[in-house]
């Protein structure tokens, strides 16, 4: 039966304790550094108290000094193991009684009680305390004397022992030292406390029920829900027997390790979560509609739909140089130019050279884009981890401008390209042109030979005047065909353009997005991943 | 440590001992009390004549005064909320009583003897080894006693030193928690509440009844040891701890209306008998024949119970005390507490008394001894020390054979003068050495505030300094010209916009109706490109600050949390708004008045001014430096185009002016999120500077004074 209820508590701690080695672990920097401390140092003394014996109960009896801890470990022992005295403080250094010595002594090497201070009951001796088997007894040195300032071998054992046991006496029952910086700090350990209230012989019955009365009224108002409250004389003999069936109770169960270490673990726990109040759980993944608010921020920190508007524009304008009308553009060339009177040319030059100048992204503007974002997944979480969402989403953030730099450049094409079938229809439209340069000539030949006869005409062809209002129409329809060409080759431009621009925006989006992805929302993720599996971990240590 | 282990009573010694008076002031005060009596002889009684009353009845001996003053004590004691009006009054009611006086002796003295009758057959038992001690303080009573004030001139200025530190120490303000700030807080009530409580009354009234404190660990019997001495149940006592929660007074009924008028810790409310739930600063003040005239017994709280208002209580009391008898235990005497005590009256220099209580009488010996070697390694080797033993309590008082040493001493004190006023003097004397440290630490705490709100505050400045460097930066280096701006750029330069916004003159006033929008949309771009920079510097700014915050102890931590600090302040993007548009205003207002035109070129073309600031904007804040020599590439063409337009000297001018109102804006949208942190620091209370500066004055003018 005990063996299972080991096995039973034991059960609950092991998870609790790795939820808290994981909490330790994520919570690097994220918590008060001196709760992440406590909690490895926690970790570290449940390691090693568990895998030392299971079947020793480590019971140490602490308490100010003149209290009379020695005076109450020789009456349990039996012996006078412990020097007392009347000079204070008496004891200096840990003693330990052990009954049942196998197995006890990797865990006496871990208290660090020395070798000259360790006792042990020979079984043969105590026929009659073999309920007590398995107990290590500590007289700790007291706890709150000038010496103590210096030494903190009581504050050390107080914080590792199985199951403390306080011993106090009506003058000093109700010290702060005790009170303040133990009972309290401990309130939740019950399990594992007893006090006494020794020297009891110097009371009378009546002021001694007063006092223990006012003892465990003390207790209860600093939150000790149970107080046990033993009331000895170690002087006298008096209730050092009920001390031992407490004892003995405790060592019998083989549970006040795990006891303990449990009653710690809540105790971090308890602070843990004052420290960390909201035990709340966010999507581990940026919903749709945000990823879609990111690529479309980050879009405009590259100006995806200006540079598509500039594209159709840009292009448009330029197509006229090629598959405009060209007789249009010689007028348009007569017109002064401004720049010209201004000795400006080569301006002219530096457009051209403009358009061809690569995508680019606003750094200011991405990094707002980013902070947008984290913002609106981290409301609601407390502070640091807000700020660790924020950092992760941004661990990226100062490569991710010129990343989309390169990325985008890549699609985008440079403004001052030129596609075939623009040379094409500026050939056409210079074959036009020609041709019309072709049928003036002809037609003046038509004239100059058949209406002035200035000569026999070298072909017939040339000399007929019949053939001079056909001639005008082919002029006259060379001209219409290269208006209408131009102009439908413009409204192709147009609609090829638009078609560009959609295909850009739409290529730029997309790689915008699989930027995003990787450089933002993955980190980001990643971060909010460790976030659930804090607050998982956080919910798991809770009992 | 010399009369540590003795046993029997030993008067001479006792009186005499640890008094270390020097030659000097044995002289002043020799002089002090002929002045005195001087003025006694000639009957004028200029000074607080409600004092002098209680030392014309003082005349006859202690019991003498019980009976007659028992109905005249009561009913000042139980309505003690307030003052008595006649006592704390100055000339005519004083003047009155003093006249009354000699009625009063006339009656005291006949009231006595029926008095010490009464008081003999009362109580034979209690009070066995009394009646010597009793003859002796008879025999000092023979001549007037008690308060006579300090030279006029020494006082007048004394008090006056007091006051401004009192004035000094009060104008301290600790508003920011740094490492120290609450115990920095501390000391500077403690220090006050001792110059309220004690030391200005102390000075007024040197030679006023002493108060002897009695303080000590919980359980040590400081009650017991009180109750014992005045013969009566005065405090309470118990098994429960801590016991005491109400400081008590006992005094002679003599003294009683001095101590329940008195400004000795004026600030506590008297209560006539103990209860259990007195309300905090109240003290309970009552009498008993018992005790010697001339002294007072204070039992306080405890120093280490759970109950830790105990602790301010005792030890505000402390220092309103002219003796501190130390009570200790034989399993006590080594707790850290109680030895923290001890450190307390050296540092206070503070006359010093201890008590050794409940020793097992067969350890006496040993236990004494010990306690006596770590007196004397802690350098305390000097104090006398009583020994009492373990002894059953009966009544809440121990046996007279057991307090009969500490008795002595007492009766000594009220006996001698000299040795009193001695004793007095030390404490006071410690008290205002014990400034001398006390002051400049909180001075020099204060000084530390001040220069840490200084570091907190040049954080704030430090962080937007270099969100403003940024910006500046970002507008010179030409990587605001990228993104929707370098789109919207391309566009308007590459649709042919750029040209169309010059026109010759000579085709008339043609506007352009192509691209307003290209216009707008390019002036939009530049803008949000602009807020976009400002905003991430002042995010960046902002946390900055609190990050630098967080690494200051204490207060930067604490101020750093305050919420939205991490953050810039709510409406920022309104605000950005409105100084990119103002400056972008400001710019087209610059080009169009101050952009003066070549005339040469004025006479050919014209242009628009809207556009021409854009594209000016453009080359201040895309390309950076407008002084880059001509021809430095394809990347200056804004400036060469401006140039041509605008000629370079007017072009520079117009620079520079934009740039610095530009920095100038940004400035002051900065000046107004800076405000929140100061803000958050003002809220943790300004420290003032000059207040160290005066607390030193102060400190200097009262040694001064001294």
């Amino acid at each position: 039966m005990t063996a299972l209820s080991t096995a039973e508590t034991q059960h609950g701690l092991g998870p609790r304790l790795a939820a808290l080695a994981k909490i330790v672990e994520l919570g690097q920097g994220r918590l008060d550094p001196a709760l992440v401390t406590e909690a490895a140092q926690l970790l570290l003394r449940a390691g090693d108290r568990l895998k030392l014996s299971s079947d020793h109960t480590v019971v140490a009896l602490a308490g100010g000094t003149g209290s009379g801890k020695s005076s109450l470990f020789n009456a349990v022992s039996g012996l006078e193991l412990s020097p007392i005295g009347v000079r204070r403080p008496t004891t200096a250094r840990t003693h330990a009684c052990v009954w049942g010595i196998d197995g006890a002594g990797p865990l006496l090497d871990w208290l660090q009680i020395q070798w000259r201070h360790r006792f042990a009951r020979a079984s043969a001796l105590d026929k009659g305390e073999s309920q007590l088997h398995g107990l290590i007894l500590l007289d700790l040195p007291d706890h709150d004397s000038i010496r103590a300032l210096t030494d903190h071998e009581a504050h050390r054992l107080i914080q590792v022992a199985d199951l403390i046991v306080w011993v106090l006496d009506p003058q000093k029952y109700a010290d702060a030292s005790v009170h303040r910086r133990y009972v309290t700090e401990l309130n939740r350990h019950d399990a594992v406390t007893v006090f006494v209230l020794n020297q009891s012989d110097r009371l009378t019955p009546e002021e001694q029920a007063e006092c223990v009365a006012d003892l465990e009224d003390l207790l209860r108002r600093e939150g000790v829900t149970h107080p046990r409250v033993v009331a000895t004389s170690a002087t006298t003999g008096k209730g050092v027997d009920s001390l031992k069936a407490v004892l003995a109770e405790s060592v019998a169960a083989r549970r006040a390790a795990y006891q303990r270490l449990e009653a710690d673990l809540d105790r971090l726990v308890q602070r843990l979560v004052k420290d960390v109040p909201e035990l709340l759980r966010v999507e581990p993944t940026v919903d749709g509609a945000r990823r879609a608010g990111l690529v479309e921020a980050l879009c405009d920190a590259i100006g995806v739909s200006a540079l598509g508007e500039a594209l159709e524009n840009v292009y448009a304008v330029r197509s006229d140089q090629w598959v405009g009308w060209p007789y249009a553009r010689w007028v348009a060339r007569m017109r002064p130019d401004p720049l010209k009177s201004l000795r400006l040319g080569a301006v002219k030059d530096d457009i051209r050279g403009l358009v061809a100048s690569s995508v680019t992204a606003q750094p200011a503007e991405v990094d707002n884009a980013v902070q947008a974002l984290a913002d609106g997944l981290t409301g609601g979480m407390p502070e640091v981890w807000r700020d660790g969402v924020r950092e992760a989403a941004r661990s990226r953030v100062d490569e991710l401008p010129e990343a989309l730099s390169g990325e985008l450049s890549e699609v985008a094409p440079p403004l001052d390209r030129v596609p075939v079938w623009w040379w094409l229809l500026k050939i056409w439209q210079y074959l036009l042109v020609l041709m019309f340069v072709a049928s003036l000539a002809w037609a003046g030949a038509i004239i100059a030979y058949g209406v002035f006869k200035v000569g026999r005409p070298p072909s017939e062809v040339l000399g007929d005047v019949a053939v001079l209002p056909w001639v005008g129409l082919m002029m006259l329809s060379v001209l219409g065909l290269g208006l209408f060409s131009a102009m439908a080759s413009r409204n192709f431009v147009v609609l090829a353009a638009g078609k560009e621009r959609d295909r850009l925006e739409h290529d730029m989006r997309r790689r915008v997005g699989v930027l995003a992805q990787e450089m933002v929302v993955q980190p980001l993720e990643r971060e909010l991943q460790r976030y659930n599996e804090f607050f998982g971990a956080m919910a798991a240590t809770r009992r | 440590m010399r009369s540590a282990a003795r046993n029997t009573p030993d008067h001479g010694t006792g009186a005499g001992s640890g008094d270390a008076v020097t030659e000097e002031r044995d002289a002043e005060e020799r002089d002090a009390e002929e002045r005195d009596s001087g003025e006694r002889d000639s009957g004028a009684h200029r000074e607080s004549p409600g004092e002098q009353t209680i030392a014309f009845r003082a005349i006859r001996d202690d019991e003498a005064v019980d009976r007659p003053a028992a109905p005249e004590t009561a009913s000042p004691s139980s309505g003690l909320g307030g003052r008595p009006g006649g006592h704390s009054e100055g000339g005519p009611a004083g003047a009155g009583e003093a006249e009354d006086a000699p009625q009063r002796r006339a009656d005291d003295a006949d009231d006595a003897e029926d008095a010490e009758d009464a008081e003999e057959t009362e109580h034979p038992a209690d009070e066995p080894g009394e009646p010597g001690e009793r003859d002796e303080s008879d025999d000092s009573d023979g001549d007037p006693i008690l308060s006579f004030p300090m030279p006029e001139p020494v006082s007048a200025a004394l008090t006056e030193a007091l006051n401004q530190l009192r004035t000094a120490v009060k104008g301290l303000h600790f508003g920011l928690d740094v490492p120290g700030s609450e115990e920095a807080r501390k000391a500077q009530a403690a220090v006050l509440a001792q110059l309220d409580d004690y030391v200005i009354p102390r000075v007024h009234m040197s030679t006023a009844p002493a108060l002897i404190a009695v303080a000590g660990s919980t359980g040590a019997g400081k009650s017991t040891i009180v109750n014992s001495l005045a013969g009566g149940k005065v405090s309470a006592t118990g098994v429960r701890r801590p016991t005491t929660a109400t400081p008590v007074i006992v005094c002679h009924p003599g003294d009683h209306e001095w101590y329940a008028q008195g400004d000795l810790l004026s600030g506590l409310r008297r209560l006539g008998e103990p209860t259990r739930d007195a309300p905090a600063g109240s003290v309970v003040l009552t009498s008993s024949p018992s005790l010697p005239r001339g002294i007072a017994l204070l039992d306080t709280p405890d120093i280490d119970s759970v109950v830790e208002e105990h602790h301010e209580i005792a030890h505000r009391m402390l220092d309103a005390a002219d003796l501190w008898v130390f009570v200790t235990t034989a399993s006590r005497y080594a707790d850290a507490p109680s030895w923290g005590l001890l450190r307390r009256a050296k540092e206070r220099g503070a006359r010093l008394v201890i008590v050794l209580s409940r020793v097992p009488p067969r350890s006496r010996d040993v236990v004494v001894k010990h306690f006596g070697r770590m007196l004397s390694e802690y350098g305390l080797g000097e104090v006398e020390c009583f020994v009492i033993n373990e002894t059953s309590v009966h009544d809440g008082r121990l046996p007279e054979i057991e307090i009969a040493d500490l008795r002595i001493w007492l009766s000594g004190l009220s006996a001698d003068d000299e040795r009193r006023d001695a004793a007095v003097k030390t404490t006071l004397n410690g008290v205002l050495n014990s400034f001398r440290t006390r002051l400049p630490a909180l001075a020099r705490h204060l000084e530390t505030q001040v220069a840490l709100r200084a570091d907190l505050r040049s954080d704030v400045d430090a962080a937007y300094m270099g969100a403003l460097t940024r910006i500046d930066e970002a507008t010179r280096d030409g990587s605001l010209l990228r993104g929707e701006v370098l789109a919207r750029w391309q566009d308007f330069a590459g649709t042919g916009d750029l040209m169309r916004t010059l026109h010759l003159r000579r085709g008339g006033a043609k506007s352009h109706q192509q691209g307003p929008e290209r216009v707008r949309g390019l002036k939009t771009a530049l803008r949000s490109g602009l807020e976009a920079l400002v905003n991430s510097a002042v995010q960046q700014a902002a946390e900055e600050v609190v990050a630098r915050w967080r690494q200051r102890a204490g207060a930067g931590d604490r101020l750093a949390a305050t919420p939205g600090l991490g953050r810039p302040s709510e409406e920022i993007a309104r605000r950005t708004t409105r100084t990119v548009t103002a400056w972008q205003d400001h710019v087209t207002e610059l080009i169009r008045t101050e952009g003066v035109t070549k005339r040469s070129v004025a006479k050919l073309i014209s242009f628009d001014v809207e556009s021409l600031s854009l594209i000016f904007m453009i080359g201040l804040l895309g390309y950076g430096a407008t002084d880059a020599p001509a021809g430095a590439g394809a990347g200056a063409l804004p400036q060469r185009l401006l140039r041509g337009l605008l000629g370079a000297e007017s072009l520079r001018n117009i620079s520079a002016k934009a740039r610095s109102d530009l920095r100038a804006r940004v400035g002051l949208l900065f000046d107004e999120e800076t405000l929140r942190y100061v803000d958050a620091l003002d809220s943790a209370g300004i420290p003032d500077e000059a207040a160290a500066t005066r607390l030193y004055q102060a400190t200097y003018n009262l040694e001064v004074a001294r």
